[in-house]
C-alpha cells in the first residue's frame, strides 16, 4: 500500500509560500486589471442585467428611487439615491445581495447569484480625467 | 474484494461527513461577516484532502461529485449545483497535480484547492449571468481563499498527524 506518512508533508515549507504568493499574485493581477487604471468622472450609472441581458440604464440622481425586479423566481428591490444605490429587500435564499450594502463608485456591483440579477455602477465618461487644476 | 468493500464503505462515510460539515457550515454562514457571494469556510474540502491522500484521485473526486449532487438538494438550491460543481472540480485538478510536487506540504495543496475552487466559481458565475463583472469579486475570494485554504490544511494535517498510526485502507 501507498503509506501516507511518509508521503504527506504536515508542516508547512517554503514551496506552500510559493503557492500563497502566487495566489496573492494572481489575486491582485485581477485586481489591477479590473479596477485599474479607469478614470471616471461626471454622472454614475446604474446599470442592471437581468439575466443574460441589460434590462435597465439609469442615472444615479439625487432624486430617491426605488425598483423592483423580478427573476428565477425571486424578487429584488434596488433602491438608489445621489450617493449610491443598494438591494434594500431580496427573498432570495443567500441575501449576499442585501450584504453587500450600498455601491458608491463606478466600477463596484452588486450580484444576486440565485436571482441572476446583477446592479453595475457606470461612469458617464471612461476616459475623462476627475479634475482638471489649473 | 474485502479491501474494495471496506473502499466502498470509507468512501460514503466521507461523503456523509463532508455533507454534515457543509451542512453544519451553512448553519453558520460567514457571508455575514464578508459579505461577498460565494465566500465559504469549506470545511468540507478537509474531507477531500484527506480522501485525496488517503485513498487516491478517484475515490476522492468520486466522494466529491457525491456531495455536490446531494448537497445542493439537501439545502433545496439546484442553482447553486453548478457553482460548487465547477468550483469543486477545479480545486480537485489543481489538488491532484500539486500532490505529485514533492516540496509542499498538505497546506500548500489545499491553499491552491481553495483558490481554484473559487476561480471555477467565478467563471461559472460568468457562464451562468453572461458578464464579466463578477470577476471584480476574484481578488477578495482570492483572499479569502488564502485563509480559509490554510485552515483546510492545518486542520488535515491535525488529522494525519493524529492517525498516524491507524491504516485506514487494506
Amino acid at each position: 500500500m501507498t503509506s501516507r506518512s511518509s508521503t504527506v508533508k504536515l508542516k508547512p515549507t517554503v514551496w506552500d509560500g510559493v503557492i500563497a504568493a502566487a495566489v496573492i499574485a494572481i489575486a491582485v493581477i485581477v485586481a489591477v486589471v479590473f479596477y485599474g487604471n479607469k478614470t471616471y468622472s461626471g454622472e454614475l450609472r446604474v446599470v442592471v442585467s437581468v439575466g443574460n441581458r441589460v434590462v435597465d440604464t439609469l442615472p444615479l440622481s439625487d432624486e430617491e428611487a426605488t425598483h423592483t425586479y423580478c427573476h428565477n423566481g425571486y424578487t429584488l428591490l434596488v433602491s438608489m439615491d445621489g450617493s449610491g444605490v443598494r438591494v434594500e429587500q431580496s427573498d432570495c435564499p443567500s441575501q449576499d445581495c442585501v450584504h453587500t450594502g450600498t455601491i458608491t463608485r463606478a466600477g463596484q456591483s452588486i450580484v444576486c447569484l440565485p436571482a441572476q440579477i446583477v446592479v453595475h455602477l457606470e461612469g458617464a465618461s471612461e476616459d475623462a480625467p476627475d479634475v482638471i487644476v489649473g | 474484494m474485502k479491501s474494495s468493500t471496506k473502499k466502498l464503505a470509507l468512501c460514503a462515510v466521507l461523503t456523509a461527513l463532508a455533507l454534515g460539515l457543509s451542512t453544519v457550515e451553512n448553519l453558520f454562514p460567514i457571508t455575514l461577516l464578508i459579505p461577498l457571494p460565494g465566500v465559504k469556510l469549506g470545511l468540507a474540502n478537509i474531507v477531500t484532502v484527506f480522501a485525496l491522500y488517503e485513498l487516491g484521485a478517484l475515490p476522492a473526486l468520486a466522494i466529491l461529485v457525491a456531495r455536490c449532487l446531494l448537497g445542493s438538494l439537501f439545502a433545496g438550491n439546484a442553482s447553486a449545483l453548478i457553482f460548487s460543481m465547477l468550483g469543486g472540480l477545479a480545486a480537485m485538478q489543481v489538488m491532484i497535480g500539486l500532490k505529485q510536487l514533492r516540496g509542499l506540504s498538505v497546506f500548500g495543496v489545499s491553499i491552491g484547492g481553495a483558490a481554484a475552487h473559487n476561480i471555477g466559481q467565478i467563471v461559472a458565475a460568468m457562464f451562468t449571468l453572461g458578464n464579466t463583472m463578477v470577476l471584480g469579486y476574484l481578488p477578495f475570494l482570492l483572499a479569502v481563499s488564502l485563509l480559509t485554504g490554510t485552515l483546510t490544511g492545518f486542520v488535515a494535517a491535525l488529522l494525519f498527524r493524529s492517525m498516524k498510526h491507524i491504516k485506514l485502507s487494506h
